[in-house]
């Protein structure tokens, strides 16, 4: 039987959707997590469309379907586009979509800043992903090791466009970064203080700062590659004596916090699925938030162990071996607080609480692994075989990934105002289970049978060819499953079964207000009393047990989400009755506009956008000086400023809102809060 | 209704699906050590680095295997038991429980420590310095072969490794170019080779593995063939190391000159610019006699009475000299397991005149003429003395070429001198065969750019395979 009914009220505002050019302009939140959540989900085709090339190849032993080259370029870009170009934007579009809404507030602290952030992000996405098309992409990993990614040893292009290409996109998440700090420090509802926020915003706070630390060493590591090879220093170029190591640790510095700048993000979302679904608050919340951020801080401190064979001694492999295994100790707390959400609830199988607790299931198999290799000497069997692929798979396939999926099916509804097929979503969490353990499961035997990564053939007679032709099979049945997804996506977006304001049942303030919520989100800034401020409207008998939610009669003064505009409203089948006498009543037949509420918005701006524009062309320049005739290249680079410098010139001396012009004119600040 | 209506048995039975498939693997995964059918196991360890590990991957593979039999069980009775039924009140309202979350914080530490113990003895007890009478191996990565040298003996060669049983077998690991990672997964873990590094890396092969061939392969992605960088781990008796080291180490003729010149070098041995020559002679007769707990290591410095690189004494000498001539490997070719004998298909488009004989004089005049010895060192051979490519001396003692990419025979030989470049992706070694497209730079080989026909590769394919 169906749980909980989608209830039929409250037509969604239809935006005006305003064409083309009203989406390179625009600086609502909620459009640009659209815009990050379907160029993510076209990322994850392309990346998908790599890994399934690379299983085609390696389903059988000596197969030659792909050049080496090709899949030298392959394995490099799958791994760079599935990290830079799908998880990370895939958690933006959440970050985007929600961090606002969570917090109660009418948008992030920098609206055009964020649209600048999804601008480089899609045009440095272009710029490295393009080039394999004409078999010139990057083709020295994800991780580019030096010395190889010198001019040296990869004197092609190929380099060039991921060295310049992560510079790129480094330049997006750190202003996105920015962004978002500034947002959940300075734009909280009143009442929302820090252990009222939701865990999502919580998990997307800590992550923030993994960003804003973590980027700027990729960032040095990248522009001492850049001037080795377009301006001939050494820094690691090792004729000229330079350690490679310098590289790997710069590069680790950076890309262990990544690891969870990728999985703490989904950590959050299944945080807010499972107690919706389970019908009960996030067990241990408090210890839910510290762990959280003690793997963040933790995440600092385990680089090297992915350089146990580099031969860095005795002391170095026994300390970054123990705070390795240190880690583990805050994500098993995490695990055992997801299934005490769960223990005594009452569980509902919807796709996306199933896609949560396969996070749990899933993520507890990566985490074992990764205690297996957190043993330095036991590593040096495992690392750089197919064990470690299995293990970082189930990380971010099983963790990352199921926790974006259930995302995906939470919030859709409030995202579009319409739900996603339930049924189509059923056969994608099945097919994708079962699809995803198929692949990655048996690369644990693979890798323990002797098989290394990133090889594009295999001989015969090797004892590998079951395990792999089984993950290669598997392979196939995720990229089916994710078909299923994206079409479930395309034709539910305007056509899918209306959502109303709280399809789920869910807690959250997020939940209070119409889907897709109105420009401004909140027509009254919400005063927030409690962790799940919906709930105590709901089913306030249940939450007035706890004493630390509620402040007497702050509860039901009937402001959470505005409902003296008519925006609050919870299904008549989840309506207590107790909340019904509290003021509730059905929503309005429309909601009034920004302008009748006298809500200032920011106007539409391109200028993020050609700001943008000039970086990736400032980028392509320096590539084309690398011709013979360098005049072209510098041309095209001076272009790329230009357009940059006017770009930021015009944005930074343009209002950011008709209340600015009027603030300006009479020198009086706006009435509304809100971030300039 | 938008839910589906019995999802939580489908949940359950997926969930105990997906259980059994891993139990089912892991039930196959019972035959992972055994070498026949998993000849790269790390699970059947035959050196003391490789039982080292192995005791601590069992502890982790006993303990996971425990936490991963909790929590998933602990996950499926939890969404079978509160899964929601229709009418149920909602739930109360828990949020927390200290004396749980203390729990679930200290078991995990106490596990972890029960890792980290044994972690830390190991790290410490495996990267101690190995004694200075092990067998030095310095080992070199190229993209994309490797080289192995033995100071001790004066011996440089390519793709085979020979380690003899019951002796410490200490590797200096260096990289001439980018990064590789070494490894021979039945013997222990890998170990990065670095840029302007010296890395460490020793095992004892155990005494009852002689006569056994192993596959090791490059585990640091190196570039376009980092696939194809693989070579041979041999492990013989010590009896049969000293034999196969001492005539690795003599000049190579082939066998025309040879049975000219019986007496081998009556000058000192050409020396190379890989390692002293070697203390031919008595030293040789002595240390082939004197089989197990052979402590050579004093390979450079002949002993009193001795004069380096002497001339042989006497018959005994000859003999040895005789029957090692014949075989070249002492490794038994009939007795060499099928995974180690390469099934790599040549590119179909590659083709070789039929019924060509070569003439090793010929071809020993084509290549000491020609850009081979560029590249290429022969010992025996004054003219070839290049160090870009594998050293050639007693090429033709090896089973496999290219990296240990394909089997050391006529055909392939033949095809790899022809066009390399086809072969094996990327490599330095150029394309020679005449009217040949190089893939790498589209260019037509011609008789100007040095090229090579059909007959005259077959002579230096002649040439290579007599040098036992």
């Amino acid at each position: 039987m169906a749980t909980l009914a989608a209830p039929a009220f409250a037509a969604p505002i239809e935006r005006s959707d305003g064409g083309f050019l009203s989406w390179l302009g625009t600086t609502d939140h909620k459009r640009i997590g659209y815009l990050y959540l379907f160029t993510a989900t076209g990322f994850l085709l392309w990346g998908g469309g790599e890994a399934m090339l690379m299983r085609w190849q390696l389903r059988a032993p000596n197969q030659h379907f792909l050049s080496a080259e090709q899949y030298n370029q392959l394995f490099t870009m799958h791994g760079t586009t599935m990290i830079f170009l799908v998880v990370m934007p895939l958690s933006a579009a959440f970050f985007n979509l929600l961090v606002p809404l969570q917090i109660g507030a009418r948008d992030v602290a920098f609206p055009r800043l964020n649209a600048f952030s999804y601008w480089v992000y899609l045009l440095g996405g272009l710029f490295i992903s393009v080039p394999i098309i004409f078999n010139a992409g990057p083709n020295g990993g994800w991780f580019g090791y030096a010395p190889l990614t010198t001019t040296t040893y990869s004197p092609g292009l190929n380099i060039d466009f991921w060295v310049a290409g992560l510079q790129i996109l480094g330049i997006s998440s750190l202003a996105a970064g920015f962004n978002f700090i500034t947002t959940i420090i300075n734009m909280r509802a009143p009442g929302m203080n820090l252990m009222r926020m939701p865990m999502f915003t919580w998990m997307a706070f800590v992550v923030q700062f993994l960003i804003v630390l973590a980027f700027p060493v990729i960032t040095i590591a990248l522009v001492f590659l850049l001037f080795d090879r377009f301006f001939g220093t050494n820094f690691y170029e090792i004729a000229a004596g330079a350690d490679p190591l310098l590289w790997q640790h710069l590069f680790w510095i950076f890309g262990h916090p990544e690891v969870y700048i990728l999985v703490l993000p989904a950590f959050g979302l299944v945080s807010e699925v499972l107690p919706t679904f389970s019908q009960k608050p996030l067990f241990g919340y408090p210890v839910m938030v510290y762990s959280g951020i003690l793997i963040g801080f933790l995440g600092f401190g385990v680089w090297a162990h992915h350089m146990f064979a580099v031969g860095m001694g005795p002391i170095a492999d026994t300390v970054f071996g123990v705070t390795t295994m240190l880690i583990a100790i805050p994500t098993g707390v995490k695990i055992f607080n997801w299934i005490f959400t769960m223990w005594g609830g009452s569980v509902r199988f919807t796709t996306a609480s199933m896609f949560a607790i396969g996070l749990v299931a899933m993520f507890t198999i990566g985490g074992i692994s990764g205690v297996m290799h957190s043993s330095p000497p036991a590593d040096l069997q495992q690392t750089d075989t197919y064990f470690v692929v299995a293990h970082f798979h189930y990380v971010l396939f099983g963790g990352s990934l199921m926790g974006l999926f259930a995302g995906i099916y939470y919030y859709y509804p409030k995202l579009t105002g319409h739900l996603l097929d339930e049924g189509l979503g059923k056969w994608h969490f099945w097919l994708n289970l079962i699809g995803s353990n198929l692949a990655f499961f048996p690369m644990h035997f693979s890798g323990l049978l002797g098989m290394p990564r990133r090889i594009y053939t295999y001989d015969a007679n090797q004892g590998w060819d079951t395990f792999n032709l089984l993950s290669s099979i598997g392979a196939f049945i995720v990229g089916f499953a994710t078909l299923i997804l994206v079409y479930n996506m395309l034709v539910n977006r305007k056509r899918g079964r209306l959502a109303g304001n709280n399809p789920w049942g869910a807690g959250t303030l997020e939940w209070s207000i119409p889907s897709p919520p109105p420009v401004y989100n909140f027509a009254e800034i919400p005063r927030v009393t409690s962790r799940y401020p919906v709930w105590d409207l709901t089913a306030p008998e249940l939450t007035a047990a706890v004493p630390h939610t509620l402040r007497g009669d702050e509860m039901v003064t009937a402001q959470v989400g505005g409902v003296s505009a008519g925006q609050m409203s919870v299904p008549a089948d989840r309506r207590p009755a107790a909340a019904a006498g509290a003021g509730l009543h059905a929503p309005p037949a429309r909601v009034p506009s920004a302008e009748e509420l006298g809500i200032p918005i920011p106007y539409t701006t391109t200028k993020p956008f050609f700001t943008a524009l000039g970086i990736i062309v400032m980028f392509g320049g320096l590539l084309l000086t690398r011709m013979e005739n360098k005049i072209p290249g510098w041309a095209v680079l001076a272009l790329g400023a230009a357009t940059l410098v006017g770009g930021l010139y015009w944005w930074l001396t343009s209002p950011l809102e008709p209340e600015h012009e009027h603030a300006g004119a009479h020198g009086a600040a706006p009435h509304h809060a809100h971030a300039h | 209704m938008p839910f589906v209506s019995r999802p939580r048995r489908r949940a359950a039975a997926a969930l105990m699906g997906a259980a059994g498939v891993a139990v089912a693997l892991g039930l196959a995964a019972c035959g992972v050590g055994d070498p026949r059918t998993y000849p790269n196991t790390t699970f059947a360890p035959h050196t003391e680095f490789g039982r080292d590990i192995d005791d601590l991957w069992n502890l982790l593979l006993y303990l996971g295997t425990a936490v991963f039999i909790f929590v998933e069980t602990l996950l499926v009775i939890t969404i079978v038991r509160f899964r929601h039924r229709p009418g149920a009140p909602r739930p109360k309202h828990v949020h927390g429980n200290t004396t749980l979350e203390i729990l679930w914080t200290v078991i995990p530490a106490v596990v972890l420590t029960i890792i980290a113990v044994p972690t830390v003895r190991t790290i410490f007890r495996t990267q101690a310095r190995a004694e200075p009478n092990a067998l030095q191996v310095e080992v070199y990565g190229h993209q994309w072969w490797w080289e192995f040298r033995y100071p001790q003996y004066g011996v440089t060669t390519a793709s085979e490794l020979y380690m003899p049983t019951g002796r410490k077998v200490n590797f200096a690991l260096r990289t001439a170019d980018v990064l590789h990672s070494f490894w021979v997964p039945e013997l222990g873990g890998k170990r990065d080779l670095i840029s302007n590094h010296v890395n460490y890396l020793w095992w004892t092969p155990a005494d009852s593995v002689a006569e056994t061939a192993w596959n090791g392969t490059c585990n640091e992605y190196c570039g376009a063939s980092h696939a194809n960088m693989r070579f041979r781990a041999f492990v013989v008796s010590p009896a049969e190391f000293e034999r196969w080291a001492r005539h690795q180490a003599a000049p190579a003729f082939f066998n025309a000159s040879a049975a000219a010149a019986p007496a081998a070098p009556a000058a000192p041995p050409a020396r190379t610019s890989f390692g002293p020559a070697p203390a031919a002679g008595p030293a040789l007769v002595r240390a082939v006699a004197n089989v197990r707990g052979a402590q050579p290591g004093k390979g450079t410095a002949p002993a009193p009475g001795e004069s380096p690189g002497g001339s042989p004494g006497g018959p005994e000498a000859m003999q040895v000299a005789a029957a090692v001539a014949d075989t070249g490997a002492v490794f038994p070719r009939d007795r060499l397991p099928s995974y180690v004998i390469p099934a790599v298909p040549t590119p179909a488009q590659l083709k070789f005149t039929p019924g060509l004989v070569g003439d090793p004089a010929r071809g020993q005049k084509i290549f000491s003429g020609g850009l081979c010895i560029g590249c290429h060192t022969i010992k025996g051979n004054p003219m070839a003395a290049g160090v870009i490519g594998p050293n050639l001396t007693h090429v033709g003692s090896r089973y496999t070429i290219a990296g240990s990419l394909y089997k050391n025979d006529t055909d392939h030989l033949r095809l790899w001198i022809k066009n390399a470049r086809l072969m094996k992706p990327g490599v330095t070694m150029p394309t020679l065969g005449m009217g040949q497209v190089d893939p790498q730079t589209g260019a037509t080989v011609t008789a100007a750019t040095g090229g090579l026909t059909d007959q005259q590769i077959a002579d230096i394919v002649a040439y290579l395979q007599a040098l036992k």
